[in-house]
Order: C-alpha cells, then structure tokens, then sequence
C-alpha cells in the first residue's frame, strides 16, 4: 500500500497535559483508517493539527513524502485535507446551501459568489449522501442529526485526498449512518483516504481497515481490523478491561411520574405511561420516532395540545421549562455540545449553575468550599478528564464536555430525571460508569427516564422499555430475558 | 434565510407606512415629494454611515466612534477645502482616505489585539474627540469655496445630489454582503467565528477590512455632510453615533451578530427620519421623539427575541402513525 500521509513525533502541550505526546503513524492511500481512545485521548486534538488550526509544538507532518505545515486551516484545505469536525464548525445564520458550498468556493479563490453554483455543489452533496435536506433552510432550524449531516455534505464537496471525520456519527440515526458507510466506501474505492474517530466500536469493525489507537495523549499501536478483537481493542484504549455490566431488572410500584393520554399534532399520539419511584425507564425506537419530543413536552418545552401528566399524584402543567424545574423534573438534551454549556467558564461553574442557591449562604454570597467540595465529587464520579475544576469548559474533549453537562443536572438532584442519548460521544470506560450511576441514582429514589438509540445501553440499564415508532408508543418490555431483536422489531414494523 | 429577512423587512416596512399614516392625517404636509425628498437628503449622512455600521454589528461588533470620526473628516476635508482650494475628486479623495486611516486603527487594534470593538471605539471615540477639539478650539469652519457649495445643490432629475450618494452606497454594501466572499465571509464570522477561520476565512484581514470600508463610509458621509450644511461644526456629531447603532438594529440587525440587510437598515435610518419629520411636522416636543424612538427600539427587539424562542421551540414535524 502507497502512504499518504506520515504522522511523524506529533507532540502538543497544553497547560498540564501532553494532548500529544511523540505520536507517529501512517495513513495509506485509500484506506479507512479508525482512529480510537478515551474521552481526552488526543484525538481530536491530532485532528486538529492535519487541519491546519493548531500548530503542533513538535514534529511533523508529511504528505506524499513532503513536509508540510499549515499556519491557516485554508492551506489544509489547499492541500486536501477536509473535515468533519467534532463540533461541526457551521454557521447556524446561514443556509444549509451556504454552510455546504462556501469553504469550497475559498478554497477555489472565488472573490465574487455565484450563488446557483453554490445550490448546485450543496444539492450534489446531499444528493451523494443520499439524504433529504432543503438546502434553503436555515441552518439553526436543524435538528442536530441533520446539522452533522450538512458537516459531513461539506467535508465531501472538496475534492479531498484525505476526508476527516471526528465523530460524525454521534447524533445521525441508523439509515444516516448506513448512507454514509456507503458514502465512505466509495470515495474509499476512488482512491481516498479517510481518518474515521468514533466511539461506537461495532462501526468501527464495520467501516475500518485499520485501526490505530491513542491512549493518554500516547500511541499505542495500529491493528489491521482483521487482527484484533473488540475485547483486546479495549484493553488497548483503557489499559484494563472493561464489562459492559447488564443488571437486573427491578420491580418498582410506587408512582412517580404519570403521563395520560399525552397528544400533539404532528408530535406524538395517545402517550400513556408511568415512572416509579426509584425506576429506570428506558424509551427507545428509531431516531424521529417521537422520544425527544415527547421528552420536551413533560419538560414544559413543548406544550402539548391534550392529555395529563402527573406528578406524585398531583397535576401538573409545565409550560416552561423553569416551571418543570421548580417541579423537581429535569432534562439532559441530546446536542449537548450547543446547548448545555456556558462557553467560556470553568469547568467548576458549568457544573454548578443549576444548583446556585444551594452553595449560597446566608448573605447570598457563594460558599468557596461547599462548591469545590460539590464540583470535586462530580469529577470524581464522572472520571472527567483533567480533573481541573478552574479550566475554561471550552478546552476539554468533546466526551469531557459532555460529562460536565450530565453532572450538571445529576448535581441538581431532581425528583424526574430525563436523559437524551446519555453517552452519546462518550467512551466505553466512561460509559459503564455513567450507567453505574444512573443505576445508584434510582436506588436512591430518583425517577430517570433513559432516551437512547443505542439498544444495548437500553437493555443494560432499564428496569422496563417503551419502543416509540412514528410517535406513537409500538410495545412495552420488562423482565431480563429481552432481546436486541425484539426491540428492533417493535421499532421498525407496524404493531400487530 | 431569504424569507425570514423578507418577513422581517415587511414588518419594518408597514411600521414606517403606519406612521406615515398617522402623521399625513395629523398634518398633510408630510407627504408631499418636496419634503419627502428633504427627509431623504436630511438622512443621507446617518444613512451612508449606518452601512457600514451594519458590517461591523453583523460581525458582532459594534462602532461608538463614528460620531467622532464623522467630525474629524468634516474638519480634515473642511480646512484642507480652505486652505489649499483643489477640485471635488481631491475633497472626496481626502475625505474617503481620512476616514479609511481612521477606520484602521480601530481595526488593527480589534483584529490584531483582540481588544473589543466597544472598548477600542470608546478610546478611539475620546481620542478624536479630543484631537478635533485641540486643533479647532471649538470655533467652526465658515468659509467653505464656492464651487463646493455649488455641487451641493446640484439636482439630479429633480432630486438632490446627496441622495444618489446613498444610493451608489447602498447598492456597493448590497453587493458585497450578498455576492462577494469577503460579505459571507462578515456573516460567518458573526455566526461563528472559530468556524469562519475553520472554513478557510482570513478573519483578521476580513475585520480589518469592514473596519475600513466603514472608515470610508464614514469619509464619504462627511464630504457629503458639508455639501448640506456648507459650514464645518466640530460639534454637530455628539451622539450621532447612538442615531446610526439604533438605525441598524431598528432595521432587523442582530446586535449579537450573523444577522442584518442592508434593505433593513435603509428601513430603519427611515423609521427614525419618518418619526422625527413627523413629530415636528405634528408640533410634538422633542423629547417626546426620543422617547418614542427607545420604545419603538425596546418592542422591535423583544418581538425579534420572541420570534427567534418561538422557533426554537418549534419541534420536527413528525409523521404519526393513525
Ligand atoms: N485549547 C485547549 N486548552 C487546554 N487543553 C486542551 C485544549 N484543547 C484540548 N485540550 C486537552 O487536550 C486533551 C486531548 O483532547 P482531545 O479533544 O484531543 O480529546 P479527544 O480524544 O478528541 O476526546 P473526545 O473523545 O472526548 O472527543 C484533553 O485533555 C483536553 O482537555
Ligand atoms: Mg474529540
């Protein structure tokens, strides 16, 4: 195999860490090449550096056996790199068409834009990628599964020899997913090559031909696909083993959370479901089934046109969201990234602003120590990653960022807790924790609601399971002995 | 996006014919061409310059000192006028070049030491300010040449000169928000600005260039300000700079950046000529103007942050099974 690119002594230090420390390997010419490890890992950040928007304090890159460097991401760009980033550097003000075409027509060097050709390169990409978007639409108006679709239409329209992709599948839904395989596959054949990252290692054994792995900022080794196994792939990235625990299922009577009858037009219909007291549910089904909507409307944010939903017997009517707060019923949304932090503060403060009057004294100034002991068990608990309570929320892992944003709402301790894809871009080790978690959580009375694609997960940690299809609730599982199989089936065909 | 600016602008638009409504019942001088045209040619110094302002608050900046610099040009383009004579093309060129140079220095120090644009300005502001007031002492400049003037009078097709200079101004913004990668280039930074570097934008020379094309703007206004009033005053800009801000913001512009149309803003440089002729026009005192003006301001924006929660909210429609 011809190598395209040589990953020579990469190493970058950040104040406390070597997100890069010595790394060096290579990428051959049409392969695809996965790129694992933890949350933290460095991932990201070697990602970074082929893109040309960090500089790396040592060694070097090659391309076609030529040293290169970029100062400015437009010369990555210039020499064939493009990307999807982890967290998708689009422009929500502008257009779907725009968002897809426009670092094209900088690269080309246009001055003056023309804006039917511009239409034409975004069609051609969501074409390719065998996709339904109005590439007139705003981009903020997307739902975050089809933003990262538009990261990846843009990734695809520069005629790359190397194609990124930082996680690209976090929030797509399994036909999105399957689109781009078939995608990836074909550019594959023309001869490109693609840097794949994803914590999601069935894809990772479906997409890759190789597959090299970062651990701690170090490298650890690059494995064909066919001569390693999913276990000892985890032993590499985490350095010990890991279990993906399935515990029992629990019996819980006492109702929490009662919804009756829950309607709304082009929503969801005739949702009728009970949460006990110290009772993990889980509702799964295909992405646009109607979870996260149903899941909106029981947080106040989106008010349905007629049923009930009571809590601890008592009726309630939450039409905002901080009136389904005071309530005690709290919710983690999927696209964390963009809506869960407040960019630019600490780590320290991001966990803690959902529970300021509780680390306030008398005078209604802040208790130093009650809020660093607070913030210092979450890090602890989530295992996030550096365990810095005063840096920027900003300048962590996409996965660490995450974790911040769960324990924001776990430190808020509610009655109800809904979670939205809980480990969706978090990594194995890190996982299991959360599930552990989440599982000590409801032993101590709190209601949680899990909302996951990932059926597995679903089946590892929910004491019952809804399947949701075309917003309606399709069937409900309980007991140990449900299959992958059965849950799948309910998602996808009609109720007999 | 096309729509929701068009739907945006149609709002404006029937707030300024409602008004103009009012005042035409009150007094029906109003709609006459002849004072019309006057509110135009009145307007066409906040106009020019709240174009440029409207680059910058699409990137999310925003320019305090336009009202200064506005003042120095005047008086750059005013003693250079008297004391060396030269042509019109030599007064539009000094005045353009002073005002771009101006323009500069606060981009440099926006781009290059990342300084923010309000604290920069408010220096640059008090800077000016203070150098005009050296140099001038207050006192005004009278004496401005005879052919000057005359080119101020000049009517084309029946409408004064100064208008078409809003216009050829309008329609060169127009251009390059819209058709040029340097206009994208000022709407994705205002969206999100790492993504813009990300996208292969330069965003340092791209700030500093929207700071000197307001700079330009801002020298072009100038000469166009003396050809009115044919007389130099070192004072008539103090807070000319909140007039040109609420203009822009009043026309749609999001004053945290990514959105804004040069259409929008001409609406509201006119919403306030409109209010302001109308309120003479109707005997109202002037304070009630600017009262009326912050409220019209404060309902613009909330229903503007309303809209945008109400389509957040908005869910994905979903096809429910029956
Ligand atoms: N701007 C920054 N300042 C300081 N530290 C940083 C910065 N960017 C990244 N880091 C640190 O570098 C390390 C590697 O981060 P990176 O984003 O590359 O991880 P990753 O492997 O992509 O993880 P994930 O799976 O969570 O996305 C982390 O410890 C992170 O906190
Ligand atoms: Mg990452």
């Amino acid at each position: 195999m011809e190598r395209l690119i040589e990953i020579k002594k990469l190493t970058k230090i950040y104040p406390g860490v070597r997100a890069l420390d010595d790394v060096s390997f290579t990428i051959n010419k049409g392969e695809v090449h996965a790129l694992v490890g933890e949350n933290g890992a460095g991932k990201s950040t070697l990602i970074k550096i082929l893109a040309g928007v960090i500089t790396p304090d040592e060694g070097e890159i090659l391309i076609d056996d030529k040293v290169e460097s970029f100062s400015h991401p437009l010369e990555a760009l210039q020499k064939g790199i493009a990307v999807t980033f982890q967290d998708l550097s689009l422009f929500p003000n502008l257009s779907v068409a725009e968002n897809i075409s426009i670092s094209r027509k900088i690269e080309e060097g246009d001055m003056v834009l023309d804006w039917s050709e511009m239409k034409r390169i975004a069609r051609k990409a969501i074409d390719e990628l065998g996709v339904k978007l109005d590439i007139n639409k705003k981009l903020g108006y997307l739902s975050i599964g089809n933003q990262q679709l538009v990261a990846i239409a843009r990734a695809l329209v520069h005629d790359a020899k190397l194609l990124i992709l930082d996680e690209p599948t976090a929030s797509l839904a399994k036909e999105d997913i399957n689109a781009l395989f078939r995608v990836v596959n074909l550019l594959k054949k023309r001869g490109m090559s693609i840097l794949f990252v994803s914590h999601k290692l069935d894809e990772i054994f479906e997409i890759s031909d190789r597959i090299s792995v970062l651990r701690d900022g170090k490298y650890i080794g690059t494995y064909p696909k066919e001569e390693i196994t999913e276990d000892e792939l985890i032993s590499y990235m985490v350095g010990r083993k890991v279990r993906y625990t399935r515990y029992d299922k629990r019996k819980r009577q006492e109702p929490l959370l009662e919804v009756k009858n829950l309607s709304k037009k082009n929503n969801f219909k005739d949702i009728s479901f009970t949460l006990n007291r110290g009772e993990i549910l889980g509702i799964t089904g295909l992405v646009g089934a109607g979870r996260t909507e149903v899941a909106q409307a029981i947080f106040g944010n989106n008010v349905p046109d007629s049923g009930e939903i009571y809590l601890e017997g008592k009726r309630i009517n939450n039409d905002s969201t901080s009136k389904a707060l005071k309530t005690g019923i709290a919710y983690v949304p999927e696209s964390r990234q963009t809506q869960g932090l407040v960019l630019g503060k600490s780590l320290a403060d991001n966990i803690t602003v959902t529970i300021l009057d509780r680390i306030t004294n008398g005078l209604n100034l802040l208790d130093k120590r009650l809020k660093t002991g607070i913030v210092r068990e979450w890090i602890d608990k989530l295992n996030i990653k550096p365990a810095y309570p005063d840096m920027q929320i900003d300048q962590f892992s996409g996965g660490n960022q995450q974790k911040a944003v769960i324990a924001k709402w776990l430190a808020y301790n509610p009655k109800v807790l809904i979670v939205d894809e809980p480990t969706q871009g978090i990594d194995i080790g890190a996982k299991s924790e959360i599930h552990k978690l989440l599982r000590d959580l409801a032993e101590e009375g709190m209601g949680i609601i899990v909302i996951s694609s990932e059926l597995p997960e679903v089946l590892a940690i929910c004491d019952r399971i809804l399947v949701m299809r075309r917003g309606r609730i399709a069937g409900e599982f309980t007991g140990d002995d449900v299959t992958q199989e059965e849950l799948l089936n309910k998602a996808i065909t009609k109720a007999g | 996006m096309k729509s929701i600016f068009k739907k945006k602008e149609m709002g404006i638009l029937s707030i300024v014919i409602l008004i103009s409504i009012l005042i035409t019942l009150k007094n029906s001088v109003f709609l006459t061409p002849g004072n019309l045209l006057d509110i135009l040619k009145n307007n066409t110094v906040p106009g020019i310059v709240a174009l440029g302002m409207l680059l910058v608050i699409i990137t999310g900046g925003i320019d305090v000192s336009v009202g200064a610099m506005v003042a120095a040009v005047t008086v750059i383009v005013g003693t250079f006028m008297v004391n060396f004579g030269g042509n019109l093309l030599l007064a539009f060129l000094v005045g353009c070049l002073s005002g771009i140079i101006l323009g500069v220095i606060n981009g440099f120090f926006i781009a290059r030491m990342k300084i923010p644009a309000i604290v920069v300005t408010l220096g640059t502001m008090s800077i000016f300010n203070g150098t005009i007031l050296y140099f001038t002492n207050g006192s005004w400049i009278t004496n401005i040449p005879e052919w000057f003037i005359n080119f101020g009078r000049i009517r084309l097709i029946g409408i004064p000169i100064q208008v078409f200079f809003w216009l050829g101004a309008a329609l060169l913004t127009f251009f390059i928000l819209k058709y040029t990668r340097i206009g994208r280039g000022i709407y994705a930074i205002g969206g999100n600005p790492e993504a813009a570097t990300r996208a292969g934008f330069k965003k340092d020379k791209l700030i500093i260039f929207i700071w000197a094309y307001l700079g330009f703007l801002v020298g072009l206004a100038a000469v166009v300000h003396t050809s009115i009033v044919r007389q130099v005053d070192p004072n008539a800009f103090l807070g000319f700079e909140l007039t040109v801000i609420a203009a822009v913001v009043l026309g749609g512009a999001n004053i945290m950046g990514g959105e804004g149309s040069v259409f929008g803003t001409f609406l509201g440089v006119i919403m306030l000529a409109v209010i302001n002729n109308g309120l003479i026009l109707a005997w109202i005192p002037t304070f009630w103007q600017q009262i009326i003006v912050g409220v019209i301001i404060l309902i613009a924006v909330s229903i503007d942050v309303i809209q945008n929660k109400r389509r957040e909210r908005a869910m994905a429609k979903i096809d429910v099974e029956e």
